[in-house]
């Protein structure tokens, strides 16, 4: 591996934290401030996608830029995980850009600057997440992350908003602090804290196992709270009361993702997955994500709120890429790495579509959406083509990902793992096809009841009868009024308007490809890169 | 020649402080110019001090030629000299701040430059008894600067906090005149050679040790010593808040560390490990107990005054802990939090002198308003949560290493935890400012004053430094040489 | 040694912590304020007296410079009248805060004072 000095690394953080003083001073002229975030949204995909063939090759792009701390320097660099995590993040902000131009005029919304300023700081902290070259440069951008995500969760200002907002801060900062605690238990340990593919040297040595366990546990806890393991998982369904596009920042482009990622490196370039055998580990880690797979798919059964649904399905599959990173195989850390670009691209045109629903016809609930499919056949094509994929059908991204999981679960000896994969891509398919099925194929006045939506856990029937005549459910302050009969107006049918309709056709054409071609997508090979750096083995 | 200055950079200020007094018998509103010239040149003073101290060591000064130990002598070395400049910094804007804002009287001026001078003397002498002195005067124009507000509140808060300090004064005097009768000198070096002759067990060690902590822990305002500090913050004009919050509670904390470590030495820590647990668990109980009694406060100024009352456990703490990443968190700490909060109070100043508002229920959306205020105040709000890399996050750091290395694994979970603890009243207060309805804009806030552009410039001025003081923190640790200081 | 021999010896010492006590009984217990200055300063005059008696040597004189035999140490002398200077001032201002005090409340018992301000 060759290091290079380049301004690239930099330029890519700095480009969107540019463009915030860009966003802010187009404050009355918004096309001159949505075409800031384009155009920075641009910049930043051609910046990070000019290092991937160099990182490919086994170039590492580094700007070095002082000293954090005493010992810790400041530096940001380009390696093949970092990479993997800038090109998605990245490539993802700029449909998302064009999708929330669309959400946010179509419905009129308020504190659109603000809007606009706090993505782009999002994403230029998440870029230094990408590519920071230790734990701490790592914590910094983490917390950054944090701070520019809050303005998005609390959006709205309605009460729900606000209370989402607190325990999003409450939650990220908590698992922020344990990461701090860790980190500096790796220095003490280590006396570094540089991310080296198959760990830091010395580090269970050094110490001693607890300490090693401790700092790990602190480590992984931290971060598992962004990447919404169970327990920890209980902000994410609540910040679904913010705009449709900031859900999929959090849940597809950014935040959780950054948790995943953060458990990655800790995995792979901290601890190493020798050194997290040796301490055992593994073991725990990857009980807990089977638990939390088996139970969010479970919740995700009984919720009616289209937009928790998808809530509580990103909650069980980040538990899928935190499971291959436990099972230390490389089989399973490829199938866990790739599921990360896999899942963002599914869950994003999810979201997408749910949005455009919403957008167009003010309707949140999937008992409501019977027939839908009739005004907007592109958006629920789309959004079946993503449960599909979902659910880990061939020829979707979803299903390499599995693949290589399942292939890492074996190898990995305990056959638990794999039965609980396959069990679980059988729920997947139970909590996505009644949106599918009802959306094409029934009617608004011909749909069933939904016993299993309505009916209380333990058997009795209780307000079924209310709830198709308008029950009392509330909802996340969007409002739920019914729109009479789905009627078609216009050219493109009662589909929403065409800055919402290409993002999702984007998002879903990339899972797509990632399915049908995945050594032509670049992540592919990138994760096969940073898996043979780390453990040796090329799979 | 520049040792010299040492000493000039206490007299200039005591001597300018005379001039607005007399000056009024021919004009008044002068003080601000007089406090103007003679706080901007001491400022010279102090960088051409501070940087001969950077290029040359440290610097040390016999005052009217006549050798230590029977003279007094002034010094500067590492753990001073942040605190110098931060005087200097602070002194100079708060000034610039109450040119609109604070009380403009030339005997308000006078007060101001003698409280300054009683600063930098705190900061730079080496005797004990001297420091005595320097404390009673810092002390004698803080009640009186708090007490300018005009009213009978602020007299009266002016008074609590008088007979409070002044018992925390005379007990840190009857602690130094034990150290004397058991050593004969009063010179902090001299002292520090006697008292390990003396032997760190001997009762009068320990006794003389004990009344000082205790003594300057009120002037710090440690819990439970604290409580003269929130009528004292919430009673004075804004100006005045501000500064006395950032400097006066932490020369007394510089104080306290000076005296740790240099007279009484990490040794003695050392030797006497119940003392080194007392100190390090007094201060993590203030972290606490002063977050948790900040969410608790429902006025602005209150709640900024228990925040310190837990920033400076903290400090206090890693002084205790006595190693060299702990006490370097703790000067970073302590400059970084004068900084913060003073700006704090001064950006609170602004937004009660825009709304008329001083309630946390009243500061409903008023960041919307005045949008940069606004933005200041969120940025030293975070910062003092301890967001990277503001300086807030800086000296934290630090001083959790050092709590780790030391192996003192309950005070580290505590500083992890006032992370948290921080952030519980710092979101309340951002969640208010920034969503809900805005009051509207009082002409005059209701007392006289306009709010304008130079005083939101200063506190922007002051956020942005403390974001980008953090990652420079670290380049100054070698200078600093705090290994020396801590007789390494 | 007998009891009052006890106290023979260490009667400045006594004296200091008898004075230390009543002085900051006085400023804790009183309501008046300005009974709380004058128990300010019993409190400093009994550590002045610790700190000045410290110095003294049985039998020894004052120190002047063609003096003879052993002298007292001066340097708490000088010591104590610089806090004794400081302590004036620190009561000067107290009175003047409390005049302040009195101008806007009319009285000067604490409690009175606590009720008005918690009235506002």
């Amino acid at each position: 591996m060759t290091e290079v000095e380049s301004l690239r690394p930099l330029a890519a953080v700095a480009v969107s934290a540019v463009a915030i003083l860009g966003i802010l001073a187009a404050h009355r002229r918004p096309n001159l401030r949505e075409s800031v975030t384009l155009v920075s949204a641009t910049v930043m995909f051609g910046v990070v996608a000019s290092m991937v063939p160099g990182v490919l090759n086994g170039t590492v792009y580094v700007t070095r830029l002082g000293e954090v701390v005493t010992g810790v320097p400041f530096v940001l660099r380009a390696d093949a995980l970092g990479i993997l995590f800038a090109v998605l993040a990245s490539f993802l902000w700029i449909p998302t850009s064009l999708y929330s131009i669309g959400y946010m005029r179509g419905l009129d919304e308020g504190g659109q600057t603000r809007y606009f300023a706090s993505f782009a700081g999002a994403l230029s902290a998440t870029m230094g997440i990408a590519f920071a070259s230790n734990l701490v440069v790592l914590f910094v951008f983490y917390e950054l992350l944090t701070v520019s995500t809050y303005p998005l969760v609390a959006h709205d200002e309605t009460d729900e908003a606000r209370s989402a907002g607190r325990k999003y801060l409450a939650y990220t900062f908590g698992g922020g602090v344990a990461v701090l605690a860790g980190t500096v238990l790796v220095y003490v340990a280590a006396g570094t804290v540089g991310f080296s593919a198959g760990g830091i040297e010395g580090l269970t040595g050094g110490a001693g196992t607890n300490v090693a366990r401790l700092a790990f546990a602190l480590l992984a806890g931290g971060f598992a709270v962004k990447a919404a393991v169970m327990p920890l998982h209980s902000w994410l369904p609540d910040a679904m009361v913010a705009p449709t596009p900031v859900s999929g920042l959090l849940h597809a482009v950014a935040v959780v993702k950054s948790g995943a990622f953060g458990l990655a490196r800790v995995v792979l370039d901290v601890f190493g997955p020798d050194a997290i055998a040796e301490i055992g580990a593994g073991l725990p880690l990857a009980g807990l994500a089977v638990f939390t797979f088996i139970t969010a798919s479970v919740i995700a059964l009984r919720k009616d709120n289209l937009k928790r649904r998808l809530a509580y399905s990103t909650i069980a599959q980040l538990s899928y890429i935190v499971m291959g990173l436990a099972l230390l195989k490389p089989a399973a850390l490829v199938g866990g790495l790739l599921h990360v670009p896999a899942h963002a691209f599914m869950k994003l045109t999810l979201f997408f579509c749910a949005g455009a629903i919403h957008v167009e016809t003010h309707t949140d609930r999937i008992s409501r959406m019977a027939g839908i499919g009739r005004r907007m056949p592109v958006t629920m094509t789309a959004f079946g083509v993503a449960s599909l994929g979902m659910a880990g059908i061939p020829l979707l991204a979803g299903f390499v990902s599995k693949w290589y999981l399942l292939a890492g679960s074996f190898s990995a000896g305990n056959v638990v793992f794999a039965f609980a994969l396959l069990l679980s891509g059988v729920l997947n398919i139970a909590y996505f096809w009644p949106v599918v099925y009802g959306a094409f194929f029934e009617t608004r006045e011909g749909s069933d009841e939904k016993p299993v939506i309505d009916a209380n856990i333990g058997g009795y029937w209780s307000g079924v009868a209310d709830h198709y005549a308008g029950g009392a459910f509330t909802d996340g302050g969007h409002g739920d009024e019914d729109d009479g009969g789905w009627k078609k107006p216009g050219w493109r049918g009662g589909e929403a308007s065409p800055f919402v309709l290409v993002p999702i056709l984007v998002a879903v054409g990339g899972a797509v490809v990632i399915g049908v071609a995945p050594a032509t997508v670049y992540f592919f090979r990138i994760v096969r890169l940073v898996v043979e750096n780390v453990t040796g083995v090329a799979v | 020649m520049t040792d010299a200055l040492l000493g000039v950079v206490i007299a200039l200020p005591v001597i300018a402080s005379v001039v607005p007094l007399v000056a009024s018998f021919w004009r008044e509103e002068i003080g601000w110019y007089v406090a103007v010239v003679a706080l901007v040149l001491n400022a010279v003073l102090i960088g051409s001090v501070v940087r001969s101290f950077v290029s040359g060591g440290i610097l040390s000064h016999e005052v009217g030629g006549v050798a230590v130990p029977y003279g007094i002598e002034l010094a500067l070395d590492g753990l001073s000299a942040p605190v110098l400049v931060v005087i200097a910094v602070v002194s100079v804007g708060t000034l610039a701040y109450t040119r609109t804002a604070g009380p403009r009287s030339n005997s308000f001026y006078s007060g101001y430059l003698l409280l300054t001078a009683g600063l930098v003397g705190v900061t730079v002498t080496a005797d004990v008894f001297n420091l005595y002195v320097f404390i009673e005067i810092t002390g004698l124009g803080a009640y009186a600067l708090i007490a300018s507000g005009g009213d009978g509140r602020s007299a009266y808060a002016a008074l609590k906090y008088l007979l409070v300090g002044t018992v925390g004064a005379s007990l840190y005097l009857i602690g130094i005149a034990y150290a004397f009768v058991a050593t004969g000198t009063l010179n902090m070096a001299d002292l520090s050679a006697r008292l390990a002759d003396v032997g760190y067990g001997d009762t009068i060690v320990l006794a003389s040790f004990a009344f000082i902590i205790a003594g300057l822990g009120v002037k710090v305002a440690l819990f439970p010593l604290h409580t003269w500090q929130p009528d004292a913050y919430s009673a004075s004009p804004y100006g005045v808040a501000g500064y006395v919050s950032a400097l006066v509670s932490t020369v007394a904390a510089y104080a306290l560390g000076r005296v740790i470590l240099t007279v009484y030495t990490p040794g003695f820590l050392t030797a006497n490990p119940v003392v080194s647990s007392g100190l390090i668990y007094f201060g993590a109980l203030s972290i606490v107990a002063g977050s948790v009694l900040a969410v608790l406060q429902t006025d602005v100024r209150r709640l900024l005054a228990y925040s310190s009352v837990s920033q400076f456990g903290l400090i206090v703490a890693g002084f205790g802990i006595g190693n060299t990443a702990s006490v370097f968190g703790s000067v970073v700490h302590l400059f970084g939090h004068a900084v913060m909060k003073g700006a704090l109070f001064l950006t609170a100043g602004i937004i009660a002198y825009r709304f008329g508002v001083t309630r946390l229920d009243e500061y409903a959306g008023v960041a919307r308003r005045v949008p940069y205020a606004g933005a200041a105040f969120a940025v030293l709000a975070l910062s003092l949560v301890g967001v990277p890399p503001a300086i807030g996050f800086v000296g934290k750091w630090y001083v959790a290493l050092g709590a780790v290395r030391a192996g003192e694994t309950a005070v580290a979970v505590v500083i992890f935890a006032s992370t948290l603890l921080t952030l519980m009243y710092v979101a309340r207060l951002l969640d208010r400012m920034y969503y809900g309805e805005a009051p509207e804009a009082v002409a005059d806030g209701g007392g006289g004053t306009r709010v304008t552009r130079g005083m939101v410039a200063l506190v922007v001025l002051a956020s942005v430094a403390v974001v980008a003081l953090g990652p420079s923190a670290s380049a100054v640790q070698e200078t600093l040489a705090l290994g020396e200081v801590l007789g390494g | 040694m007998t009891g009052i021999g006890l106290f023979a010896g260490h009667q400045y010492q006594i004296a200091f912590v008898l004075l230390v006590g009543v002085g900051l009984y006085t400023m804790i217990d009183a309501k008046n304020l300005v009974k709380k200055v004058i128990g300010l300063n019993i409190f400093q005059v009994g550590l002045f007296l610790f700190l000045v008696s410290s110095g003294y040597l049985a039998g020894a004189g004052p120190a002047i410079v063609d003096g003879e035999g052993r002298y007292v140490n001066p340097l708490p002398h000088v010591l104590i009248l610089t806090a004794i200077v400081v302590g004036v001032s620190l009561t000067a201002l107290a009175l003047a805060l409390i005049i302040r005090v009195y101008d806007e409340y009319g009285t000067l018992d604490e409690e009175h004072i606590q009720e008005v301000m918690d009235g506002d």
